[in-house]
């Protein structure tokens, strides 16, 4: 187990990405915060919090969950776009510059190999934004409450202890539950990083692509790109079914967020068959990532 | 004692290429073999047939294991370079040490540290900072802290000074080597190797040409020194090779009694160069 620690450790080595460019959205975060009025989609925190003292105190918490989920969203965003070229890159890498052969004078199988690059994918990098989003959260309610301090207003309402943890809950039960959800596509990249002679993300996005169009022009449907473009965002499809319960605005910092749940709408994702699916095609592609890793000639 | 290696109609095709063909050869635990050829003999492809890393026709067992198949146990017990410069080169030496420590059982990370201490490499230099020389001295202090009953060398001195390549050898076979421990060695350097190797394997175009130990080779070749008035009779031994330098002509001699060539010349051992050289020529039209 501690060697796939070592493994595991090995890749966050390599691919520093993985915590720089959090590192990076937080400190745009701060410099955003402290010298102007940060806009995140719809909600402006000069804006909102200047009304926030102004609505009701079980309002201002909805509010600010609002706000602190939508600073996970952009951090889970960015480990997305890290988590796919991760993927790509993961067993690509080492056979560019060769390196593959000294991996591989290890004892160390290419299974283990395999799975502690799919953990790195599944399990580090959303870790990561689950911490990189709490931690800009706490960059955002120290910001917020310094401005408030300066308007004379109460700087603790962006400290309420329960929207702080309602969205620490969400960002936490969104990173396990996107994981889950695209596992089956961190597997497919992996396996075509194991495959392509070189460029993966041609080998990767091709095939599909091509397949898709292919279907459309020859049989005049679209189930390979329906099923491509379920797989990428089905699982925002699936939680929106609340969404349009949030209403922003109105006269006088009258915010709307009542019936917003998040929480209940990502749970909701566990009773749909496609994540358990996806699980499961995971684990098929995975299989074969470690069968080409293995017996792939990397000599010729 | 059984063999540490046993090749048995080896073959490998690269499309209309045949790079092993019926191979066949032993290797007994507690040896230095040198696998000798030319380039594109197929040098390397056995010894990646060897080493696991493709598939291939006919038998071979390397420690009782199919390498093919059973690799990740053979990696247990076998270490390998199979090429200079395959170090990823974005990471720093202290966490490559730390890494091979932590997934290989067998690796010494004193002995590491005392092959490491005699060069000039930084520890939290990257390997893309290292010269190429530094690489290839950090590569082997891993591999020779790795307590493996066989070592595969590839070319290992490539890119090293004169200096380094001799202090390289001189390393493996006082500091390295033992009775417990076999090595299989290819490199192009053959003068720098010959006087560290038990048994020789002469390689061309995919078949084993001359399969001796060194003790065999020097009982069974010679390399005369034939006086001007003595070549005729030395050509009638029908000689595997012949040269001219420094006045006189150079036979070299297979199974022929010493008694008799004394007669022509000085007699001396072949070096493996001119061995190597009289066996490529013979065994090409």
């Amino acid at each position: 187990m501690n060697r796939f620690v070592w493994l595991v450790r090995r890749e966050v080595w390599e691919h520093k990405a993985i915590w720089i460019a959090p590192a990076i959205v937080i400190a745009v975060l701060l410099v955003a915060v402290f010298t102007m009025g940060i806009q995140l989609g719809p909600i402006g925190v000069s804006d909102v919090t200047s009304a926030l003292g102004q609505v009701p105190l079980e309002k201002q918490t909805k509010l600010l969950l609002v706000i602190y989920t939508a600073l996970a969203v952009v951090m889970f965003l960015v480990m997305g776009v890290i988590g796919f070229f991760y993927s790509l890159d993961s067993l690509y890498a080492d056979r560019r510059d060769r390196s593959v052969l000294f991996w591989k004078s290890m004892p160390v199988s290419d299974t283990e190999t395999v799975l502690a690059k799919f953990a790195t994918a599944a399990v580090v990098i959303p870790a990561v934004a689950v911490v990189g989003a709490l931690a800009a959260q706490l960059v955002i309610a120290a910001g917020g409450s310094a401005k408030l301090w300066m308007a004379d207003a109460g700087a603790a309402i962006m400290w309420q202890p329960a929207a702080l943890l309602a969205s620490a809950g969400i960002a936490l039960l969104w990173a396990v539950t996107a994981a889950l959800w695209y596992a089956p596509v961190i597997a497919y990249l992996m396996l075509a990083s194991a495959w392509a002679p070189r460029g993966p993300f041609l080998w990767a996005v091709l095939p599909p692509a091509s397949l898709a169009v292919l279907e459309k022009v020859l049989l005049h449907s679209e189930y390979v790109g329906d099923l491509i473009g379920w797989r990428l965002v089905g699982m925002y499809e699936l939680m929106e079914r609340q969404e349009h319960q949030l209403k922003l605005g109105g006269p006088a910092g009258d915010v709307v967020v009542d019936g917003v749940d998040l929480h209940a709408s990502l749970l909701q994702l566990y009773g749909s068959p496609g994540l358990w699916l996806g699980l499961a095609a995971a684990a098929a592609l995975l299989a074969a990532a470690i069968w080409v890793r293995r017996y792939r000639d990397e000599t010729t | 004692m059984t063999e540490l290696i046993r090749a048995q109609g080896l073959g490998k095709r690269y499309g209309a290429t045949k790079a092993l063909d019926e191979l066949s050869f032993k290797v007994e635990p507690g040896r230095i073999v040198g696998l000798i050829g030319p380039n594109g003999a197929g040098k390397t492809t056995a010894l990646k047939a060897v080493l696991g890393l493709i598939r291939f026709d006919g038998q071979l067992s390397v420690m009782g294991l199919d390498p093919y198949r059973q690799r990740h146990q053979l990696m247990q017990q076998v270490c390998f370079i199979a090429d200079v410069a395959v170090l990823p080169r974005w990471i720093r030496v202290r966490q490559l040490v730390a890494l091979v420590a932590a997934t290989h059982p067998r690796f010494r990370p004193g002995v590491c540290e005392q092959f490491l201490a005699r060069t000039d490499i930084r520890r939290d230099s990257r390997v893309r900072e290292l010269s190429k020389g530094m690489v290839t001295q950090l590569h082997l202090a891993l591999v020779m802290a790795i307590d493996a009953r066989l070592l595969v060398l590839d070319e290992p001195t490539l890119g090293l000074d004169i200096l380094m390549r001799k202090k390289f050898y001189e390393t493996l076979l006082n500091e390295y080597f033992d009775e417990q421990r076999t090595i299989l060695v290819t490199t192009h350097q053959v003068e720098e190797v010959e006087h560290i190797l038990t048994d020789l394997l002469f390689i061309d175009r995919g078949r084993i040409v001359l399969d001796a130990s060194m003790d065999e080779m020097q009982q069974s070749y010679a390399q005369v020194a034939v006086r001007p008035d003595q070549i005729a009779a030395a050509r009638a031994l029908s000689p595997l090779a012949e040269r001219q330098g420094l006045g006189r002509t150079h036979m070299l001699f297979r199974g022929v009694a010493r008694s008799q060539l004394e007669r022509f010349g000085d007699v001396g051992v072949p070096s493996v160069a001119d061995l190597f050289v009289a066996v490529m020529q013979g065994a090409r039209p």
